[in-house]
């Protein structure tokens, strides 16, 4: 039975008192009262959507007399159904809080203080200092082997943030800064979901979390791992909690027992850092006792497919590895290829040569023994764990930073996609791998590629190796390269031709052998060659690791801009405590942007369901949008290069940028979904797009959004789900093409008929001669049946149309010899494989002389990353968020209701340590890495266990990172003790594993 | 439709405490200058600007945790000692379930926080005036739920009749006692000691365990005092049971009004 609150609401309509409640005869004297000064009453109302997590909840706002007076959850909306949590319940503070900067804001070189200064004066300032950079340092080519290579970028300037801000503010932020030149484009995805991209889109094709919010309800059993979903993404729980009525049953692995292991059936404490040895253990488990979906793993993987006889693996390293490059030559990862180029297929899954073959070999080394005295979970809770998932499908997994936040964070991932294609858990309801986003628009900003290695719509960033589009096709593929002209045509317009390679040659061409991720800007600024930052909603002084070198990175700089609506550590990092502003020389400038309540645009959630937030209030005080002030940069630079010729101006000239001031952010999304150039019509979805240049669009995954003029982000339709699954196919859009749950081809048999008729998603209509369902069919095209070649493509975006149990190099060719598409290869290796975290307290017991990832190079600045020693820093220091405060912290630690529910930085201690220290609840510790000592207040607890570790005591202790010295509330910030060693396909930092020692203070 | 209730199933809060900030920021309630006590326990107690708490209590036997989370506010008693205990009419017992507060008649003098089974009123020492849960009667005339059970992201806070909600307890309970042999109601019997209450639970042990009485009762000597106070009471009372009634309210007195929590008046 479900009585929810909104049947309760329209039981009472529909009984005919509308919205009064007189027919309950609740005439109070209070009730009475009420009605004479209700709160909302004379207000009017618009909907946004939370800023938070990527649960993506509705709000209800109500504004009266220009003034937001309540705010609360938007009971028709299908994700949160009304509700929020304590962060989204609190957001009618932010527009009327008295902490919020009012004026654009400088502070000048040395300067203890702020001056308030004009938005023109402001504008000029960012603009002239990011042409003085550019200028100055403008590398238009570069020499490798005698080669010249024409590079077109500036090193010296950067951007950093888009996580916080609408798709609109991402795609011209991204588009300004690709045609000014720079390559050091990065933002807080790198540092918390950018290991997920490559595990997913190399293990299946995409890099998004494969189902949905809603979804959940549909799974049987449900693994969280690495995530503490009930903290960090609160409404998941609420379709957890309706799987659960069901029968489901959710296990639980994570370092503590937290708010979602209090609500888990199974609940394992692991060891940080030590995920691939357990997944793997699971793994072979399944293997082992034959539990693996036999029909799915034959028909919609490549465990058939043979492999090179050169591929090997041997004591920690797979063959291809160079000691000094720290690299693997991944050419042995391969496919045995027919005459056409297609891989070789085995008869049988016993065929020794053949995927599966290898898997099985490679994860017999996993025995549940060898995996509990690595992670310090039971032997038997393993079993349990094995079992319990292997056999109650379907089965899903939630994984947050607990997975990602490492230096083998991409391997982890890959773990989870291996089981679920082992399990045959993948492209059904209640299956998938959840990647929980952790920032309100992290997939937008990720889609629309404010990573240096990316440009919008996941196509990868020209190397200056890729001099022409030819090039960068070889690379990459035609498939691919189509989405790029039509990304040229809507950058640069009537400009962009085929007779001059669509202005490709204009792009900024990174260095291919150069890492420009985020930690590099920090690490390039202390040393004097970064000059100048941009910052939009994000406060790496709180949220990056090893804050000293952040620290010193800023005080490098030149110029520092930082747009937020509170001010930041990273805004004000010259007063620091500790820090002499007079010896800070870099000049900052401080604009207040608008915050979410106040501005329009779209935002995509970790389903990646794009909504439309209204802006149903004015900006605070002289606020604007991100979105005006990026138009308002970009067109005074090109004043500027316009009023005075320069050689690297050429790329900012002939860009298209002419945006109208009112409804603006619609236009943008108009150019991002595309036009057809020659009617002058919107683009009707991904099909329409041609590579002939007759075409535009700004990010092919987002064409469709629009449909018969209709903005369908705006969509509200909560009513309509015909399979009952929670799909609500119109509700907002998702991409790609309004698809709701991604791989669902893989849900049906190689017939085309579904694995489980009673809860279908798509099916191959025979009758009609096409693929249809509740969801839009994720196959290549609808017509082709499953006798075609395109019929069997169940996993149709990576090279061989299906599910990657092993990544294998491999290039899929059309049958003119060009290169289709390409599948992505991990940096580490095809099969994940364990290696300890960078600081550990253990030595690897899978292989001794392979102690951690193989390709990690680290430190890259030995002077400011120093690696603590186990005997110095006896314990394992993990770190994460919390319910009550996000991220840096700069909106809820300006929320007097948040900073009442959790003051300040903690450290969780293990009731057994804080005995042997002396150390009670509440008392003040200092805690120390080889990086930093800070000191907070302790929590002695007994949700920490200490482990056993291969017979050998180890004690693992948690804080949460969000505290800075700004804001209503201040506290140390966690992050001056982890560590930045980094991923070597991402660069993604061990947040989650560094050492510490711990003492009373 | 009748009477009205919420429920709070305590097996499945995950204690984000978003009820807590809908409802302060429903009613406009300022913050509380709390300390950290070195746990996750937000507040100590309700005060006058918390009117709903999460408790949350860690308890560890040796192999198993247990880390149980609790819904604390005004329980909206069927037979509420508050509104026996107050001189001033202020409180009352609505026939439609919640235990109404009238500020205006309220001077502040505590005998409800004396006398309340659960310890739940706080007088706001800065406007001399009781302070409790209201079930958000101004939201539900309205014909919208109470703040809490709407912004409550795990379906662990519902409200709609008590009807419902009775039968959805029953039905919650038994699956519960699965996995929970000592899983319990609170509240949904009206024959209990405090005539049922329509803020009802689902517990998954003992009340105790809760941090609630396991046998909830309403003092004994005032029920005369109740039924005297109240007009609409069932019994009218002749003159000999107003005398009792005015013993009682000595009793009061000398059992707990100097004893009165103090507001916190340390508010942001």
């Amino acid at each position: 039975m479900k009585v929810n609150r909104r049947s309760f609401l329209k039981s009472a309509a529909g009984a005919g008192v509308g919205l009064s409640f007189g027919g309950l005869g609740f005439n109070l004297r209070e009730a009475k009262a009420a009605a004479r000064e209700f709160k909302l009453e004379g207000s009017r109302e618009y909907t946004s959507i939370c800023t938070f997590c990527a649960c993506g909840c509705g709000m209800i706002c109500h504004v009266k007399e220009g003034k937001l007076i309540n705010l609360e959850g938007d009971p028709d909306h299908i994700v949160n159904e009304g509700g929020l949590c304590s962060k989204g319940a609190s957001m009618s503070v932010i527009p009327n809080s008295g902490e919020r900067v009012k004026t654009p804001l400088y502070r000048a070189p040395g300067s203890d203080s702020w001056q308030e200064i004009t938005w023109e004066e402001a504008i000029e300032r960012t603009a002239a200092a990011l042409k003085k950079a550019r200028d100055e340092h403008w590398t238009a080519a570069e020499t490798e082997n005698g080669k010249t290579y024409q590079v077109n970028r500036c090193d010296a300037a950067s951007i950093v943030g888009g996580a916080q801000v609408h798709n609109e503010e991402c795609y011209l932020m991204a588009k300004m800064a690709r045609t000014l030149g720079l390559v050091y484009v990065e933002h807080q995805a790198r540092l918390c979901h950018s290991s997920t991209v490559p595990a997913l889109s190399g293990s299946f094709g995409r890099g998004a979390m494969t189902n949905s919010w809603n979804d959940l309800k549909n799974a049987k059993v449900i693994l969280i791992e690495g995530s503490n979903a009930a903290e960090n993404h609160p409404m998941s729980m609420k379709w957890i909690m309706r799987a659960k009525e069901a029968g489901a049953c959710v296990i639980h692995v994570d370092p503590r027992f937290t708010r979602t292991s209090k609500i888990a059936d199974i609940h394992a404490q692991i060891r940080p850092g030590t995920d691939i040895a357990f997944l793997g253990s699971v793994i072979n488990y399944v293997l082992e006792n034959n539990l693996y979906d036999k029909d799915f793993v034959l028909n919609h993987t490549n465990a058939l497919l043979l492999i090179n006889k050169d591929f090997s693996f041997s004591e920690g390293l797979f063959s291809g590895y160079d000691e000094l490059d720290k690299k693997y030559d991944s050419s042995s990862w391969s496919y045995r290829l027919d005459g056409f180029g297609k891989p070789l297929k085995a008869a049988s899954l016993d065929d020794p040569a053949c995927v599966f073959s290898k898997l099985k070999a490679h994860f017999s080394r996993y025995d549940i023994k060898t995996a509990s005295g690595i992670t310090g979970i039971p032997e038997e809770k393993i079993r349990l764990i094995a079992e319990t998932y292997a056999k109650n499908g379907p089965g899903t997994v939630m994984y947050a930073l607990g997975m990602t936040q490492h230096t083998v964070g991409v391997q982890n991932i890959r773990c989870f996609g291996v089981l679920q294609l082992l399990l045959g858990y993948m492209g059904k309801p209640g299956t998938g791998i959840n990647a929980l986003r952790g920032e309100p628009n992290v997939q937008g900003s990720t889609d629309f590629a404010l990573l240096f290695n990316y440009f919008p719509g996941y196509l990868s960033s020209p190397t200056h190796k890729q001099q022409t589009l030819a090039e960068w096709t070889k690379s990459y593929g035609t498939f691919r390269a189509k989405f790029f002209i039509n990304l040229l045509k809507a950058w640069y317009g009537d400009k962009a031709s085929a007779s001059n390679d669509y202005l490709y040659g204009l792009l900024p061409k990174m260095n291919a052998n150069t890492n420009y991720s985020i930690y590099r800007i920090f690490e390039t600024a202390s040393e004097g060659k970064m000059k100048f930052l941009y910052i939009m909603g994000q406060n790496p002084m709180v949220t990056s690791p090893n804050l000293n070198l952040v620290h010193k990175g800023l005080c490098g700089l030149e110029t520092l801009v930082v747009a937020d609506p509170f001010m930041t550590e990273t805004a004000s990092f010259w007063e620091k405590p500790g820090t002499d502003p007079k010896t800070v020389n870099t000049e900052v400038i401080f604009l207040p942007a608008a915050s979410f309540l106040e501005k329009e645009g779209t935002l995509i959630n970790s389903s990646r369901m794009v909504q439309w937030r209204y802006a149903g209030i004015d900006p605070v005080g002289a606020a604007k949008s991100d979105l005006e002030i990026i138009d308002l940069i970009f067109t005074k630079i090109r004043d500027m290069y316009r009023n005075e010729p320069s050689e690297n101006a050429e790329s900012i000239l002939a860009a298209f940028w002419d945006y109208p001031k009112q409804d603006m952010a619609e236009a943008v999304l108009k150019e991002i979904n595309g036009y057809d150039l020659k009617t002058g019509k919107l683009l009707t979805g991904i099909a329409a797009q041609k590579d002939d240049g007759t075409t535009s669009a700004g990010n092919w995954l987002y064409s469709g959004i629009f449909m018969n003029g209709e903005n369908l982000c705006k969509r509200r339709n909560n009513r309509t789900d015909p399979s009952g699954l929670g799909l609500y196919p119109e509700y907002a859009w998702t991409w790609p093409g309004n698809m709701r749950i991604l791989y669902n081809r893989a849900s049906c048999d190689a017939t085309g008929k579904p694995y489980d008729e009673a809860n279908k998603l798509v099916w191959w209509d025979a009758a009609a001669g096409k693929w249809a369902g509740y969801d839009v069919p994720d196959v290549p095209a609808a017509a082709d049946g499953p006798d075609t070649p395109n019929g069997q493509r169940p996993f149709r975006m990576s090279g061989e149309g299906l599910g990657r149990l092993f990544l294998a190099k491999y290039q899929d060719m059309e049958p003119s010899g060009a290169p289709r598409d390409t599948s992505y290869v991990t940096a580490d290796g095809p099969m994940p494989e364990f290696y300890e975290p960078v600081e550990s307290p253990a030595d690897n017991a899978l292989h001794p002389s392979v102690q951690i990832n193989p390709c990690l190079k680290y430190p890259r600045m030995p002077s400011m990353q120093l690696i603590g020693d186990r005997r110095e820093f006896p314990y394992v220091l993990c770190t994460s968020s919390i319910t009550e405060h996000w991220c840096g912290g700069v909106y809820t630690r300006n929320v007097p209701w948040l900073n009442e529910l959790v003051k300040e930085t903690f450290i969780e201690i293990p009731v057994k340590l804080a005995s042997k220290l002396g150390i009670k609840g509440g008392d003040s510790v200092n805690v120390r890495s080889a990086r930093g000592e800070i000191q907070v207040k302790a929590m002695v607890t007994e949700r920490i266990q200490t482990l056993i570790i291969n017979g050998q005591e180890v004690t693992v202790v948690w804080m949460p990172y969000n505290w800075g010295f700004k804001g209503l509330s201040t506290a140390a910030s966690t992050n001056l003790l982890t560590i930045d060693a980094g991923d070597p396909n991402t660069w993604i930092q061990e947040t989650k594993a560094c050492l510490v020692n711990v003492a009373k203070a | 439709m009748g009477e009205i209730a919420m429920l709070h199933d305590v097996s499945k809060c995950t204690a984000c405490r978003g009820c807590m900030v809908a409802c302060k920021q429903w009613k406009n309630l300022p913050a509380d200058k709390e300390v950290f006590i070195g746990a996750y326990q937000s507040h100590r107690d309700l005060g006058p600007y918390t009117l709903n708490l999460i408790r949350m209590r860690e308890d560890y036997s040796g192999s198993d945790m247990k880390w149980v989370f609790s819904k604390f506010q005004c329980m909206h008693c069927g037979d509420p000692a508050c509104a026996r205990a107050c001189p001033e009419y202020a409180l009352r017992k609505e026939i439609n379930g919640p235990v109404s507060h009238d500020d205006d008649k309220c001077v502040g003098c505590g005998y409800c926080v004396t006398n309340c089974t659960f310890s739940v009123p706080h007088i706001d020492e800065a406007r001399k005036k009781s302070t409790k849960c209201d079930l958000c009667a101004d939201r539900i005339e309205k014909g919208m739920v109470p703040s809490c059970a709407q912004t409550c992201t795990s379906d662990a806070i519902l409200f709609g009749t008590r009807h419902e909600m009775a039968a959805l307890a029953e039905k919650r309970l038994a699956v519960l006692k699965e996995k929970y042999p000592n899983a319990c109601l609170y509240g949904v019997d009206k024959n209990d000691g405090i005539g049922g209450s329509s803020m009802m639970y689902i517990f998954t042990d003992k009340p105790s365990v809760f941090g609630f009485p396991d046998n909830p009762e309403v003092s004994k000597s005032l029920p005369f005092w109740k039924d005297y106070a109240q007009p609409g009471g069932k019994i009218l009372m002749g003159a000999a049971a107003i005398a009792v009634g005015g013993a009682l309210v000595a009793n009061s007195v000398i059992g707990g009004k100097s004893s009165h929590k103090k507001g916190d008046g340390d508010h942001e």
